[in-house]
């Protein structure tokens, strides 16, 4: 993963802290892809991504002062995005929507075994598109840990659940993706092949 | 990565190298495939984000703005109000407060209004004071200007 803005200039975290516009707009560069990943994945429709990721940003802009540092900007950010978002559900009353499964379909590939179809861009976008499938909580565990790279113990955090939840979520979202991507690339056998 | 990561054990020695297994191999396709995605953002997002945070700030600037108005204005309410009542339940009281206020005030004004022509007559000569005294007052009426409607000049 690529080091934090924080690590690479010293002084940029002081400069944010302050309130300087430049450097809160360098975060928001850097940043706005999570939060909007994040509120997508819990399932808000666009103008609601929208709201809601820009919702997070001034949250974050006032919270910044508070920022101790223990973990990382990234984690700290992904917490307020997924709380922002899972609190516009609460309050629209769609929490029900992180339990269930959306309902896109995902593409098949008979052509390539999954291992090694794995590899083009197409194939590429039907694992994201399976990744959309599962239930949102579970998406959000997965996405946290494959592509952000993040500890059990950060997604629990940032997901406020305990670890063995965290656990079980990654556990069923890897088994369902498995089962998912052998349907797509035309695969009866296991995916593991 | 793998699965190992969620049963990692911190006290454990270090993994020996093995043979990566197809569950490895999985994971670690996985995690390419998702990293390799990038999430689409709306144009412009940056800017309207930040010009938000400005919003806000001066938001926040005009509600202080506000608050400090109105407690002005409801310490002004407070002492008439005070002043009011105090000369409603001790009326004597007030009056000879008052009467020796209005003694003290026209006897200093009597004295300074006499005093006048004797500091023109003495500073008539004395320009350099005149523009040093000029300058300084100049500069407490911008201070005063800028104390009272200085935040309000800046929102506006």
């Amino acid at each position: 993963m690529a080091k934090e803005l924080w690590q690479q200039e010293p002084n940029w975290l002081s400069l944010l802290r302050s309130g300087d516009h430049n450097a809160f707009a360098q975060f928001i560069d850097k940043y706005k892809e999570f939060v909007f990943l994040c509120c997508r994945r819990l399932g808000l429709r666009e103008d609601e991504a929208e709201d809601v990721a820009s919702e997070t940003f001034l949250a974050a802009y006032k919270a910044l002062r508070r920022y101790s540092g223990q973990s990382e900007l990234s984690t700290w950010l992904w917490s307020i995005a997924y709380r922002q978002a899972v609190n516009f559900l609460r309050k629209n009353r769609r929490q029900w929507q992180l339990e269930i499964e959306p309902d896109e379909e995902i593409a098949s590939n008979k052509e390539q075994g999954p291992a090694a179809a794995l590899q083009s861009e197409e194939q590429q976008e039907i694992v994201w598109r399976a990744v959309n499938r599962l239930p949102r909580l579970w998406a959000i565990a997965v996405i946290l840990y494959y592509r952000e790279e993040k500890s059990i113990a950060d997604i629990a955090q940032i997901m406020r659940a305990r670890e063995n939840t965290v656990k079980t979520y990654l556990f069923r979202g890897r088994e369902r993706l498995k089962q998912m991507l052998a349907r797509a690339f035309g695969e009866a056998t296991d995916v593991n092949r | 990565m793998s699965t190992d990561r969620l049963n990692e054990d911190k006290s454990a020695p270090a993994p020996v190298f093995r043979q990566e297994d197809a569950g490895d191999k999985f994971d670690r396709m996985l995690s390419q495939a998702l990293q390799r995605h990038s999430e689409p953002v709306p144009a412009g997002f940056t800017a309207m984000v930040l010009m938000q945070v400005r919003e806000a700030q001066e938001q926040r600037i005009l509600a202080h703005v506000v608050l400090r108005e109105r407690l002005a204005l409801a310490a002004c309410i407070a002492l008439a109000g005070l002043t009011v009542v105090v000369a409603a339940l001790f009326p004597e009281i007030a009056a000879d407060a008052f009467r020796s206020i209005t003694t003290a005030l026209a006897g200093r004004g009597e004295a300074f209004v006499d005093r006048i022509p004797q500091a023109v007559k003495a500073l008539s000569g004395q320009w350099r004071l005149y523009t040093i005294l000029g300058a300084v007052f100049g500069f407490a009426i911008y201070n005063l200007v800028e104390l009272l409607v200085g935040d309000n000049a800046r929102i506006a």
